[in-house]
Parts: C-alpha cells; structure tokens; sequence
C-alpha cells in the first residue's frame, strides 16, 4: 500500500531480506548448523557429527538443564505469586496508588540485572539471612528480575478487564474471595500464563546476575555455554545452547496452548 | 435461601439519597419508594442520575447522604454481595469462561446454596426465560437476545425480591427489542412478587413496561406517577416534552380562572392551580389537536408538513409560536404556506406552572 | 465512574505483602549496595571509594565505552527497527506474519547467543576469516573487530532491534490505512509519505522503543562477556570484575550505584515518554 510498482515492490523485499536474514535468521542457523559440526573455518561447518549432544545431555550439560529448569519454574511461578498479587492490588488502587505500585515493580527492570545480582550478593551474604553459595540465592536473583515482567502483563490485563464482571458476581452474592477465584482469575487466565512464559524464557536466558551467584553446584544453562565457549569448546558450546533454546521454545509451545484454550472458551 | 445475602420481600426505598463523585453531584436527594412487586421506570436522559440511583441500590456507589431500604432493611453500609439482589446490565456481563448453565448457577453456588437443587433451580430460570435447550452453550456463541435472557435468568435464578435492570434493551436492535419488551411484561406476570427497578432511556419501554415512571433529570427526581398520568397530566414541562411529545405554549392566566392568553388569542383550559396573572406553560399533545375549526380555534401558516405514514406532522406558525398537530393522513396534502385552523379540546390541554422542575428543549 | 472500590479487593493493605517481599528482597540489597559504596575497606564511612574508583583509567574507560556503546546502538537499531517494521506493516509479503512471529520468538532468546553465533562467522578462526584465506592464500584474515567495541555493537544493534520493531508493529497496526491512500491519491510519493504521515504516527513508539533499547543497551552483560575482549569493558562488565574477580566490594558498589544512576534515571525518562505515548 506504500509502494505500488512491482518493482518498486521487489526491489523492497530483496533489501529487507538483505537486511534480516543475515541479522536474524543466520545467527541462530549457524548456532544450529555449529552444534553438529566438529570443524567450521571455511565458507560451511564440516566433519557432521552428533557428539556435541551426546556431552550437552549428559553429565554437567544434563545437571545444566535441569538446574535451568527447576530454577526456571520456581523462579516464574514465584514472580507470578507476587506480580500478580500486586497488579490486582494495584489495579483496586487510586491513580497515585498504582503509580506508586508500577513505579517500585517496574524498578528491577532498569537496574542492571549485574547489579542486582551485587545486591541479593551483598545482602544474602551476611546475617540475618545466608543463602550465599546454595542455589536459593540464584532462585531469588531470577525471581527479582522476572517479577517486573510478569507484573507488567498481569497488570495490563487487569487494568483492561471490565468491571461489570466483577460486579455481576457480586451482584449475584459473590464474596469478593469467590469473584477473585471463579471470575477475575480464570479471566486473567490468558495474560497470566503469557506472563508464565515470559518469566520462564527470560530466567532461562539469565546470566549476568547468575554470574555473579552461582555456587559450584548450581551451574544454570548459560553459565554452562559461557564455561564452554571460554575454554575454547565452542562447538559444545553451540549444542548446549541449542539444547537452551529447544527447552524454551518447547516450554513456550506448550504455553501459548493452554492459552489458546483459555482465550477460546 | 442461605448464605449471607437473603432475598428480602417488599420493594426499594430511597430516603433523601445523595451521591456525589469529586464535589459533583450526581443524585440530588432522591426520594422514591418502589413498592412490593411493583416495576418501577427510572426515565431520563444520559446523565440525568437515573443509573447512579440503580447502583446505589445494588451497592456499587456508596451515597453520600440518606439511605437505602430493601424491603425493611437499611443496606447503605452493605457490601453489594449481601444484598440479595437480582441485576442485569446493557452489556449482559455474562462470565464468558462459563457455559451457560454455569452462569446461571453461579449465583446459588457462590451463596452456596444446596447443592442437591441448584440443577433443577437452573433449569426452571433457563426455561423461565426460554433457554432451555441453550444450557451447554458459551455466551459467545448465543446472539445478544439470547444472552439477554441468559443474563436475565442468572439474576432470578437466585429468586432475588429485587431485580434491577439497567437499560437491559439498549444493545438490541429496534425489533428484538420489542419482543424482549413482551417477555419482560410476561416474566414480571410470572414472578408478581418480585420488585422491578427498571432503568431506561426509552420512553417507549417505560410506558409499555412500568407500573410507575420516575421521570429523572438533571440528578433529581422531576415526577412520579403512572404511564397514564405522566402522559395525560404531566406536572412538569420536562415531563410532558420527555413522556410523549408536547405542544409547549408560553401563556398568561387570565382572571377569572378556566381561560388563558396565549399570543392574543383567549384559549379555555380546565381550572389549574395557577394564579391569575401568572405567566404559565399550556401543555397540549400534538395528537389531541384537530384540524379545522373548533373550540380553541387558532389560525396560522403551515411550515412545514413530515408523513408518517398513518398520520401527517403539521408544524403551523401561530403567531410567531410553532404548533404541533398529528392529523390523520389527509387526502389532500397540506402544502407549505397554507393557512390552516387547529383546534383542541379544553379538558385535552393541561396548564403548567412556569419553571416547575427544569425546562427542557 | 469510581466504581471498583467495592468489588475488588479493598485498600492498600492488600498490597502490603507484595511490596513487603520486594522490599526485602530487593530494596533492602539495593540499599546495602549504596551503603557499601561508602564504606572503604579500611573501615568507617567516606568517600573514598568513589574518589579511588573515579580516579581510575579502568572506570572512566568503562563510562566512556558504556555510554557510546549504547548511544550507538540504539541509533541503529532505530534506524534499523523502523526499516524493517516499516516493510513488514506497509508493504507486506506473503509471511510477513511468520516473520512478525519469528521477531517475539527472537525477543525469547538470551543476548550471548548472538555473539556466540558471530564467534563462527567473524572470530579468528571462523567462517569469513577462513573464506578469506581459502580465497587469497594469506596466511590471516581481514576479521579481528569481535573482540573491539565494533562487535559488541553489532551483537547490541542484532538483538535489540526486535525491541524497536514490537511497538513499532503496534503503532502501525493503529495507523489508519486510508490514511496513506488518501496521501497517496493527492500525489504525494512513498518518501513523503513516511515522512509526513508515518513518521509523525510513529514517533511515541519510536521514542520509547528507543529509551527502553538505550537502558538495557546500558545494563548489557552477556553480549560483552561473551566476546571475551579485554579491551572492551562496560560498567556491568566492571561490576563483576571488580566483585567477582578482584572481590573489591566497595568499588563494584561505587560503579553498580553509578550504572543504577544512569539506568534509572534514562528508565524513568522512558516511562513518562510511553506513558505519553499511551504505550
């Protein structure tokens, strides 16, 4: 509808390929084509092989794996607790209230998940609480990061849902517990497991502040990929990050299902 | 009935019932009694506090004087959840994750009521309304007729005293409308006992449906009474011009009573409560008044001339004041310019008091 | 109408144990840093950290990267995101859906998995440098700028323009695409257009894409440690070495307060900006 000529029309997709293949689409393959190579310094990856898999799941890589998924399920299912109790709360607020509210939620998002890493390192490290050098001090780092996340779709939500339902409900003699239970809730249910995904790629992605507070025995996936790739195993490298992204990707399929059968009812 | 909310019996009342949002009053002292099983029609315009009024007595604003009775009982502090009302909205506001079976129990079931029932009080609300067959139903997959009457049997599945509809018809089109009107009339034959407070805009549906109108504007209650006397006596000029239409002619009272000035031409009216010499408004409906020559005779030009099919609409220049007159259709079109006589019956016409209640249009 | 008052639930008390756990497990640690960055090693309360840490050649290098590093970046990836977004919403193809698809599975992914992709196609022993060698003889190839600030940029303008295209998309499923006809019958050609009518439309998007971009360009980690170049160091990069590999506390807090500054500060300017926007 901008430009009319084909042409003028062609010529605008050949530049856009040009300019999104190679920036976004090549990068991931070559992370894939790499994952099943042994060799890759000339124009292809050579020498097939599937041994980079055979180490990305088993042994340290496999630890990996399920170190990044209980620490991303716990991780998701606690900021979505907390995010979505304070969206609720907030959105019952004035106007100052829930700016107050999205001001202080929204924070972790522009501190600089390094910093807060520093933080929860320096807090948890002393007295009253230890958690240094046990994998809750990572579990705790995700949650802070993720909680702003899963506050700022839950809250979108809530602010857009109609309170005529709400109102029905007590209108027809719901207590405000039941209208939160069997009306407010199950029609959030879209965003919150939206907000669920989100959380959950994002923590399995994290690594500045896992950087900082990773104890020996709690390595998550990109901690994995970064030792690899640091000592030179670029290609085991690439096999378990493709191993991270199969996770991910699977995790949010499944999510956008239930979605779907949410949004469709 | 268990559970915190019980249906009370026995009508609504508003007792000098304020509600103010920011310094800016929306309910104006409202007085109003709604009696048992009687439909009551809040009429008016947008914004005229007609469904602040419904809310307060659902419990959704919070009145900032006076207090609301349902049946015997002062529910102004009450949470809506415990006031054991029935409520329907424009919008239906069906749960849309919910069948629809389940929207209509979920009322029994959030005032948990016996477990062993609620299918059977479910069916008869559903067949109440009509929708039997629907019950395994989404409400999205039923036309806005239909969940209009699934929202209707929710609100009386747990058999409210007191049923309040707000403008439950105004998301209809013209022809469901009149059909909805017809089950409403027939719902309230069934349930006799159930009180109905009926928001509306429509002065159509308030006359067809109403035991009484509260004619509402400008947040106060303007008048009250029966479709019949609002029409045929209408106490206000915003009445009379909202209820109906109306010929509005500003007259003088001329001693004795029974005789007004109207532009220079002296009109009979029945013997009013307005003073000799008072300056009044002379309410006549345009229907009542005839063509030709009669009692109250009053001459002038013909300005313009719509059909409506069964009747003409002559708008007639008396004297610099326009003059409504619905004649039955004429064989002989009027045409723009002629000189006409319209006449109208003394006992047809009904004196007003200048500046009662606010004016109107 | 302020109607929700008493259906939902009632007053700030129910916000009390949500603010409560992010208090403790956030404020409380943000505070301790701040209270750190005052307390030298030797003990007491003083400025002496930051006067060391302002002091120093590494830290003013890290600010100056840091912050070109994230201009630049952002710069492309506006010009970059607009581009793109522009193609896909106004001259659409057949898959210009995947492709929208494609950009939010891409926002899911972590950052260093860019860079570890242009570890094979730039690095020293990757693909391009072996292509050039296998093609000329020469003994190296002409690729070394991974491990410069260039190819930090180009991993940061790689990963986050998909973060300019979302609102861009957005904005422009909003414009009215009458309105472009209507332009176009009176004679004016794609150029005007897009400057006349679908830049103004674009412009809050633009901005708050922009801003957002800017702050997590500032707070990048991952895309930095994973180019594993000495000669590139951002403040984030200098929080961690400094507490993990130099365990120097005091300095690591003097900079992560210096970085929180400029992060919030840049994000509160992003909010009131897509709060204007109405984004």
């Amino acid at each position: 509808m901008l430009v009319h000529s084909r042409t003028g029309k062609w010529a605008t997709w050949a530049v856009f390929l040009l300019l999104f293949v190679p920036l976004f689409a090549v990068p991931l393959l070559v992370v894939l084509a790499a994952s099943f190579a042994t060799n890759w310094s000339g124009a292809f990856p050579s020498g097939p092989t599937l041994d980079h898999y055979d180490a990305a799941t088993a042994g340290d890589s496999l630890q990996a794996l399920t170190t990044s998924l209980v620490t991303a399920v716990t991780a998701s299912l606690a900021a979505l607790t907390i995010g979505t109790w304070a969206a609720l709360a907030a959105a019952s607020l004035g106007r100052r209230g829930k700016r107050f509210l999205d001001a202080l939620f929204m924070l972790p998002v522009a501190v600089p998940s390094v910093v807060v890493g520093l933080a929860v390192l320096v807090a948890f490290s002393q007295p009253p609480v230890l958690l240094n050098g046990t994998r809750w001090i990572v579990i705790l780092a995700h949650t802070v990061l993720v909680t702003a996340f899963a506050y700022t779709s839950v809250s979108a939500a809530a602010v857009r849902l109609d309170p005529m339902y709400a109102q029905a409900a007590a209108s027809l003699g719901a207590r405000p517990s039941y209208v939160l239970l069997r009306v407010r809730l199950p029609l959030l249910l879209p965003s919150l497991t939206a907000a669920a995904g989100l959380c959950f790629a994002l923590s399995m992605g994290e690594l500045s502040a896992t950087m900082m507070l990773y104890p020996p025995d709690w390595t998550p996936l990109p901690v994995q990929i970064f030792a690899a790739t640091d000592r030179g195993s670029l290609f085991t490298g690439a096999a378990v990050a493709v191993v991270l992204m199969a996770a991910t990707l699977l995790v949010l399929f499944a999510v956008s299902r239930i979605r779907t059968r949410a949004s469709y009812r | 009935m268990t559970g915190g909310a019980e249906a009370v019996r026995g009508g609504i009342r508003f007792d000098g019932v304020s509600v103010a949002y920011g310094g800016n009053v929306v309910l104006d002292r409202l007085d109003l009694t709604v009696e048992p099983g009687e439909v009551m029609a809040l009429l008016g315009p947008s914004g005229s506090g007609k469904t602040t009024a419904l809310r307060a007595v659902a419990g959704f604003v919070r009145p900032a004087a006076g207090r609301v009775f349902i049946g015997d009982r002062d529910v102004t502090a009450l949470p809506p959840h415990k006031r054991g009302i029935g409520m329907v909205v424009q919008q239906y506001a069906l749960f849309p994750h919910l069948r629809v079976q389940d929207n209509v129990a979920f009322g029994l079931k959030a005032q948990k009521a016996d477990k062993a029932g609620i299918p059977g009080r479910v069916a008869e609300a559903l067949e109440l309304v009509g929708m039997g067959d629907y019950a395994r139903r989404y409400p999205r997959e039923l036309s806005g007729g239909q969940q209009q009457r699934v929202a209707i049997a929710r609100a009386l599945a747990i058999r409210p005293g007191v049923l309040l509809l707000d403008e439950p018809l105004s998301a209809l089109d013209a022809q469901l409308r009149s059909g909805m009107l017809t089950e409403l009339a027939r719902l309230h034959r069934e349930l006799p006992d159930v009180s109905i407070l009926y928001v509306t805009h429509d002065q159509v549906e308030a006359l067809t449906l109403a035991d009484r109108i509260a004619v509402m504007d400008k947040a106060r209650l303007q008048d009250c009474g029966t479709p019949q006397e609002l029409y045929r006596r209408p106490r206000t000029e915003f009445t009379a011009s909202f209820v109906g239409n109306a010929n509005l002619l500003p007259v003088t009272v001329a001693e004795p009573a029974g005789t007004v000035d109207f532009a220079g031409h002296a009109l009979a009216v029945p013997t009013g409560s307005v003073a000799g010499g008072a300056t009044a408004t002379l309410c006549v409906r345009p229907h009542l008044v005839g063509l030709g020559d009669g009692p109250n005779a009053l001459t002038g030009t013909i300005s313009e001339v719509q059909w409506r099919g069964s009747t003409h609409r002559l708008y007639v220049d008396v004297d610099g004041h326009r003059v409504k007159a619905d004649v039955r259709e004429l064989r002989d079109t009027p045409v723009l310019g002629d000189r006409v006589t319209l006449h109208f019956a003394a006992h047809d016409a009904v004196l007003l008091p200048q500046g009662a209640g606010a004016s109107h249009g | 109408m302020p109607t929700k008052a008493r259906t939902g639930w009632k007053g700030p008390a129910w916000a009390l144990p949500p603010v409560a756990v992010l208090a403790v497990v956030f404020l409380y640690p943000l505070l301790l840093v701040v209270q750190q960055s005052f307390s030298p090693d030797e003990g007491g309360t003083s400025l002496a950290p930051y006067a060391d840490v302002f002091a120093s050649a590494s830290f003013r290098s890290a600010l100056t990267t840091t912050v070109w590093l994230a201009a630049g970046s952002t710069v492309g990836c506006l010009v970059l995101g607009f581009v793109l977004a522009l193609v896909i919403a106004f001259v659409p193809f057949p898959g210009a859906k995947a492709v929208a698809r494609f950009v939010d599975v891409f926002l899911s992914f972590p950052s260093f998995l860019i860079t570890l992709a242009l570890l094979f196609i730039y690095g020293n022993a990757g693909m391009a440098n072996g292509v050039w060698t296998g093609v000329t003889g020469a003994a190296d190839g002409p690729f070394h700028f991974l491990t410069t600030p260039w190819g930090v940029l180009l991993a940061e303008i790689t990963y986050f323009t998909p973060f300019v295209m979302r609102p861009l998309l957005a904005a422009f499923s909003q414009l009215d695409t009458a309105q472009l006809e209507v332009a176009s019958s009176l004679g004016a050609g794609p150029a005007r257009i897009v400057r006349q009518v679908i830049l103004p439309e674009a412009l809050p998007a633009l901005l708050a894409g922009g801003s957002l971009v800017l702050v997590m360009c500032l707070n990048e980690f991952g895309i930095v440690l994973f180019t594993g170049a000495k000669g590139v160091t951002t403040l984030p990069m200098l929080v961690y070495s400094k507490a993990i590999l130099e365990s120097d506390y005091p300095a690591a807090c003097v900079v992560a307060v210096v970085n929180i500054a400029i992060s919030v500060g840049l994000y509160s300017l992003y909010r009131a900006v897509s709060r204007r926007a109405g984004a």
